[in-house]
């Protein structure tokens, strides 16, 4: 999986290729308009990372002209400005997904894998992690293909795990990733603890070899 | 009491003691210039007489007999003749015809008839003008004049206050509307009064720089805002790959956590100025009519977890569902904001009545017991480490920005309630 960074801010570029490097991802980088317009008209990628303000242009404008091109597709817009017209014009432009700064990188990791995901459209979009299979397209998930009946938001919580796998998520970041932003309560450790509690339950019971790990109670790791 | 009255009423006040006490004098003057015309004329007929009865022998006799009406004649005693001091006085006499008292004016005196050297006392009448119906009828006629004039006065002074005023109600009634978040110069109109002109231009002034400051600094917190959201990703960034890196000590990994709930709160703090700045730019410009009762069920919806974690009991009064013309985003972040204060703020086991009617919506919360009894929403909880305390901030810029009205009062629940002006059925 080839994927491109255009991010002028160097240090969050750097981060960001080491996440991903970790993650086993071939990494471009540019750090300017003219250098992202030259690669991403050259080269194609399976995922493109693409800040919008940029040294010599807007990375809007790449965008367009790769629409024009024909080279739309797999795009996470990474801005600074959490502006919905940016956001409406992005997508319309053919972005994928538009993500606000400061983000977290197993956030973004999600968002990258949902993008692949999507782009693999004609594969199985059914991702396996020991004996537990997730159906992202029916969102179902099965341990030796017998149903395992979760619901909506334990779901989201599994297959954020699993595309997280054996990494360390903290409680904010589980309890952004799945209730969304707004869930910044001063109780949402306890919270996250029961929600988790009874994903982990049901695991257990079925018998899944996946395991959420209780780190330092910071956080949650999942292990096969 | 407004200006115009204030002015008109003391206008009129003056008006009213003057002509009052101008009537008085009038009126003397004018009772003293009868008195003496009077007088004049009796002193006249009393020389008259005195010479007629001197020089016609039985002139007196002939009147003693006949005994005319204006004048009365009697003999008297030289002594007592002597010791007579002419006067004149105002009395009243019967008059038969009339049958009635009437007020004459009467000279009294004495004298020697030269032509039979007897003594007389002489009475010399004149109707006068009764004071009485002299002081009633000035009475009316000062009345009328002060009715007249003092309504004159109230009328023409309040046209004419009101006209010469009209720039200063104009520029009263531009300023009252006046909102410094609109960033919209008013509207003064002209006028030649110079003083109308100046005060006018000195408000333009003020207002003209308080809008730039404002606008200046609205800008300022939305750039500052915005330029720390990429120092904070990569702070945030780097400590989650650290995190990565040092699972194995407990301590690392416990620090690094810490740092990054701090960090995550900053994130937060920084999310929602920027969202404050923005809706106060007004960056939320298109409207649609939004059925807030769907918004406020879609907010509900997205704590469900949460409100069943806290074992809180939602009740929902009321069938209305109020449509109001905004901002689809700004009313789910409305809703979002009160309905997450509601839950913020409540206890377990607690719970959150809300009520939908035709022009407001009510949310009320248990409340935590645990909380300060002086309770004042409106101000960040300082013990409460996780809220940025500008909640509620948004939401009441968001209730401002399209003339919602928004309280807060306490009744065995707090409760907030949002009237809407707009309310479209």
């Amino acid at each position: 999986m080839k994927i491109l960074i255009v991010e002028d801010e160097y240090q969050l570029l750097k981060t960001i290729e080491d996440f991903l490097l970790s993650e086993k991802y071939l990494v471009e980088k540019a750090t300017d308009y003219y250098s992202a317009m030259e690669k991403t008209m050259i080269y194609d990628y399976d995922c493109i990372l693409l800040d919008i303000s940029l040294p010599g242009g807007s990375g809007l404008k790449i965008l367009e002209k790769m629409k024009n091109e024909g080279k739309a597709g797999n795009i996470i817009i990474i801005s600074a400005k959490n502006s919905l017209e940016d956001k409406i014009l992005g997508l319309d432009l053919g972005a994928d997904d538009y993500l606000t700064k400061p983000f977290h990188l197993s956030e973004l990791h999600a968002r990258i894998k949902a993008v692949l995901r999507r782009k693999q459209m004609d594969g199985k979009p059914v991702l396996l992690q020991g004996n537990l299979s997730v159906d992202f397209l029916q969102r179902q998930a099965f341990v030796e293909n017998k149903l395992l009946k979760l619901n909506r938001k334990e779901f989201d919580m599994l297959t954020f795990f699993v595309i997280n796998k054996n990494r360390l998520i903290t409680k904010e970041v589980l309890a952004e990733h799945v209730w969304g932003d707004n869930i910044d309560l001063a109780d949402n450790f306890d919270f996250v603890y029961s929600q988790v509690k009874n994903l982990r339950k049901k695991l257990k019971d079925s018998a899944s070899g996946v395991m959420i790990e209780n780190i330092y109670g910071i956080g949650y790791k999942m292990t096969v | 009491m407004k200006l115009i009255n204030h002015l008109v009423l003391r206008i009129s006040l003056v008006f009213t003691i003057v002509i009052a006490f101008w009537s008085a004098i009038y009126f003397f003057l004018q009772m003293k210039e009868i008195h003496d015309g009077n007088d004049e004329g009796l002193i006249n007929l009393k020389q008259e007489f005195i010479a007629k009865a001197n020089s016609i022998s039985g002139f007196v006799e002939n009147l003693e007999n006949y005994n005319p009406l204006n004048i009365i004649i009697k003999e008297i005693p030289r002594a007592e003749a002597e010791s007579m001091v002419e006067n004149l006085a105002t009395t009243s006499v019967y008059f038969a015809t009339e049958l009635e008292k009437e007020e004459v004016r009467m000279l009294a005196t004495a004298f020697r008839c030269e032509q039979n050297g007897k003594y007389y006392h002489l009475q010399f009448f004149t109707s006068t003008v009764e004071s009485d119906d002299l002081i009633k009828n000035m009475l009316y006629l000062l009345t009328g004049l002060w009715i007249t004039i003092s309504f004159t006065a109230f009328i023409a002074g309040k046209l004419i206050i009101t006209k010469a005023n009209k720039p200063f109600y104009k520029l009263l009634d531009e300023l009252k509307k006046f909102r410094l978040d609109n960033r919209q110069m008013i509207d003064f109109g002209e006028t030649n009064i110079k003083e109308y002109r100046q005060l006018n231009e000195s408000v333009k002034k003020l207002l003209e720089k308080n809008i730039r400051i404002f606008t200046e600094q609205k800008i300022f917190i939305e750039n500052t805002s915005h330029e720390l959201q990429t120092p904070l990703a990569i702070v945030i960034a780097k400590l989650e790959m650290l995190l990565e890196k040092y699972q194995d000590n407990e301590y690392h990994t416990e620090e690094i956590g810490r740092i990054l709930t701090i960090l995550g709160r900053m994130k937060r703090l920084n999310t929602n100025l920027l969202l404050l700045s923005k809706i106060r730019n007004d960056q939320f410009p298109q409207t649609s009519p939004v059925n807030l009762r769907e918004v406020s069920e879609a907010v509900l919806d997205e704590f469900e977890d949460l409100i069943a974690y806290k074992e809180i009991t939602l009740e929902k009064q009321g069938t209305a569902a109020p449509v109001c013309r905004m901002n689809e985003d700004l009313a789910h972040i409305l809703f979002t904001n009160l309905i997450k204060n509601a839950i913020a703020h409540n206890r377990q086991n607690g719970k959150i009545i809300i009520r939908y009617a035709s022009g407001s919506i009510a949310i009320a919360n248990s409340g935590n017991e645990a909380a300060n009894p002086v309770f004042d929403r409106y101000q960040h909880d300082a013990s409460n480490e996780k809220s940025s305390g500008l909640g509620l901030s948004i939401a009441q810029s968001i209730t401002g920005l399209y003339q919602m009205e928004m309280t807060y009062h306490y009744e065995q629940m707090h409760v907030f309630t949002l009237k809407l002006p707009h309310a479209l059925n």
